[in-house]
């Protein structure tokens, strides 16, 4: 039977979640009106210097889920998502088990290149891949060449696949370190006790790694999918920036840089908010599953 | 659960931190509509077109004629400039007090009422003398929101000895130019270098060969605008740029004009359109090879019927942000920068005065003569009040680029003009 506790609750949590309630409410709240509001009217470069809007309803939204393109980029979207997020927790999940086998030199040495991997700015680390992968100057083509493959003067960026190709490796790259580090701190809280106990009963590595260790970490790798999934939904500087070096923009596009296009670039700021409320749309529906699951378990 | 409680707590400090420091500033506010007496301004120039000592005269005169104010130069860059204008010039706390602007990209402030009414200014500024294809391009409604700064046209440079190792001679017309092009590269064939240098994205030069053909980007359509690059000239013209590219240039299909220095330098171009200010790039002893930049010579791109073929008029405007407060010291910015002192440092850098009498502060040179010849023939993008749009979503990159990759240029084409009639209506 549980104790009565609840019955006078002190106000203390409540003064302290406070200041960051208002804080979300403030930074988060205010942007998502005014998107809303927004995406219901014209609102081009002209109404951006002070002529006032007309409102079109949901004239953008209309516009939007009639033209092919947009369903393209986010079919597109879903699937370099997909793609992404799965990479980066199968390798950083990996690198993660890996972790707890080495020695500790080799782990310090394999953690500082982690670290100095996810401290690198992206704008920087772009340019040092946009590097690799120049057409003329690359060091990837010129290692190719010197390897016997004839990949003088590829033009990596120009081809979506391709260009994909080359995107994923950067998120990857990018995004694996954070799940190495939260992983292999949830491993380290795996009890040695119930794994050797499994042990003595019989269980063979696979068999305590499924059974022992995954319902361990669950929830950890659980919150670190979410955050993975939503990430790189979202990405954003690293298709830009590839779309500068040689990408074919529209070919290219994802929902994020898509957006841009539609506002910053073509100065149609309504179609761009409503876009973005796609883009919005989708997060939640990607991301209510692991959601209800979290849910689920903080219950139990 | 204690995990639970732990989370919140770090969502808590996330957020806290997330606050940003709000910069204020800190200019001396007045009564008057000018804006304050003295301020500190900030003035927006692209890419490295302007010579440094251009930049350093403006801040020394500007700083001397009004103490107490300074005047800082940010240098931006051409691509993705738009975008940064269209952000920046929309808040009163970020805009820039005077900005460069491209010529072509103009009209999409103007209408806008990004930039500052400069009509009652217009006379002293120079009036008729100004360029007149610019002050055109800035004018809505009878009122101009922007000066010409500089014109502009690229012409070929050329390497004289290669040439002459290929016993070849100055082309004097389109057909010859392709010929002496595809000739240049077949005597020297290594794969990246170019017998005349034109990467995949260079819509800019790639448009000469587009109007030479009679064809264009887009033309009036009742009240609007319609695509015209699938028109049997345009498709000329394209098909043009594509054989050029695939006979003749050994630059990346997926690369823009932005350095042509470092190829030049690598000795692996023969011929380029470049505008004039490239040349002091090339000379320059630190950034350049001026022992290659010796072998220069210079001549405007022919057309088909030999006179000078119709190159993109490129220049710049400057104008005054809308939203600055210091319209009066904004004001006299601009009106330094037209100056003859300031114009005069242009022109000796190769770039075409804003103003008609200073044409002569160019020499009689070769320079000289290739860029009055270039600007002679110059056209400009189609007058659409959204033509920034179009520069600005890349339609033109993403198409020359694949049509440099060998795609069905018909195909792209239509394409293109599609998305051409949607931006432009």
């Amino acid at each position: 039977m549980a104790r009565r506790r609840t019955a006078r609750q002190p106000a203390l949590p409540t003064v302290l979640v406070l200041p960051a309630a208002a804080l979300l409410l403030l930074a988060l709240g205010y942007p998502l009106a005014r998107q809303v509001v927004l995406s219901l009217q014209e609102f081009g470069l002209a109404q951006q210097f002070g002529r006032p809007p007309e409102w079109v309803g949901l004239g953008n939204y209309r516009a939007l889920v009639g033209d092919s393109y947009l369903w393209a980029v986010v079919l597109r979207t879903v699937a370099f998502c997909f793609v992404n997020a799965a990479l980066t927790m199968g390798i950083g999940v990996g690198i993660a088990l890996l972790m707890t086998r080495m020695s500790r030199w080799v782990r310090i040495a394999v953690q500082s290149g982690l670290l100095l991997t996810w401290a690198t700015p992206v704008v920087a680390a772009m340019i040092v891949w946009q590097f690799l992968f120049d057409t003329q100057y690359g060091v990837v083509n010129s290692l190719l060449t010197t390897l016997g493959a004839d990949y003088d003067g590829h033009a990596w960026l120009a081809e979506p696949l391709s260009f994909f190709t080359v995107a994923t490796m950067v998120v990857v790259w990018m995004s694996v370190p954070f799940v190495v580090f939260t992983t292999y701190a949830a491993l380290t809280q795996v009890s040695d006790d119930v794994v050797e106990a499994a042990e003595i009963d019989g269980a063979g590595a696979w068999q305590r790694f499924v059974h022992v260790v995954l319902p361990t970490v669950r929830p950890v790798l659980l919150v670190v999918l979410l955050l993975q999934v939503i990430w790189d939904l979202r990405v954003f500087t690293q298709i830009y920036t590839l779309q500068k070096a040689g990408g074919i923009t529209r070919d290219t596009n994802l929902l994020g840089t898509y957006i841009y296009t539609l506002g910053i670039k073509g100065g149609d700021f309504g179609t761009a908010a409503a876009a973005a409320m796609f883009m919005l749309l989708l997060t939640v529906v990607l991301t209510a599953p692991y959601i209800r699951i979290m849910f689920r378990q903080e219950e139990t | 659960m204690v995990r639970n409680k732990r989370l919140l707590a770090i969502a808590a400090i996330a957020a806290l931190l997330s606050v940003t420091s709000a910069c204020g500033s800190d200019d001396k506010e007045s009564a008057t509509s000018g804006g304050p007496e003295e301020a500190d301004m900030v003035v927006w120039l692209n890419g490295a077109d302007t010579p440094q000592a251009a930049r350093d005269w403006l801040k020394e005169t500007f700083e001397k004629e009004h103490p107490g104010s300074t005047l800082t130069i940010e240098e931006q860059e051409w691509d993705g400039l738009v975008e940064r204008l269209t952000t920046a010039l929309s808040s009163e706390d970020q805009t820039p007090d005077v900005v460069e602007v491209g010529n072509t990209q103009a009209p999409t402030f103007t209408t806008a009422g990004a930039f500052s009414d400069l009509t009652d200014d217009l006379e002293e500024l120079g009036g008729d003398d100004l360029l007149p294809g610019f002050v055109e391009g800035a004018t809505v409604d009878g009122r101009t929101y922007a000066v010409p700064y500089y014109a502009g046209s690229t012409y070929v440079f050329y390497r004289k000895d290669l040439f002459d190792k290929a016993g070849l001679e100055v082309p004097r017309t389109m057909d010859e130019f392709v010929a002496t092009a595809t000739a240049l590269k077949a005597a020297n064939p290594q794969d990246d270098f170019s017998g005349y240098w034109l990467p995949g994205q260079d819509w800019r030069d790639g448009a000469a060969f587009l109007w030479d053909a009679g064809g264009d980007f887009a033309a009036p359509d009742g009240d609007g605008w319609k695509g015209t690059l699938s028109t049997p000239e345009s498709i000329e013209g394209l098909t043009t740029f594509q054989t050029l590219f695939e006979d003749a240039s050994g630059a990346p299909a997926d690369a823009n004009e932005a350095d042509p220095v470092t190829p030049f330098c690598a000795g692996k171009i023969g011929m380029m359109s470049r505008p004039g200010w490239v040349m002091g790039l090339l000379t320059d002893p630190e950034a350049g090879c001026p022992d290659l930049a010796e072998k220069v010579g210079v001549f405007a791109l022919p057309g088909s019927d030999g006179e000078p073929a119709p190159v993109l008029l490129g220049g710049s405007d400057i104008a005054v942000a809308a939203q600055t407060p210091n319209q009066d010291l904004a004001r006299d910015i601009v009106a330094l920068m037209l100056s003859d002192e300031y114009q005069g440092i242009l022109a000796e850098n190769g770039l075409t005065p804003a103003r008609q009498s200073l044409t002569s502060l160019l020499g009689d040179d070769e320079f000289a003569q290739a860029t009055i010849e270039a600007a002679s023939n110059a056209k400009l993008t189609p007058a659409a009040a959204n033509w920034a749009t179009v520069e600005g979503t890349r339609i033109l990159e993403d198409l020359f680029s694949q049509i440099a990759q060998g795609g069905d240029v018909e195909e792209l084409a239509a394409e293109a003009d599609e998305r051409i009639t949607a931006e432009l209506n």
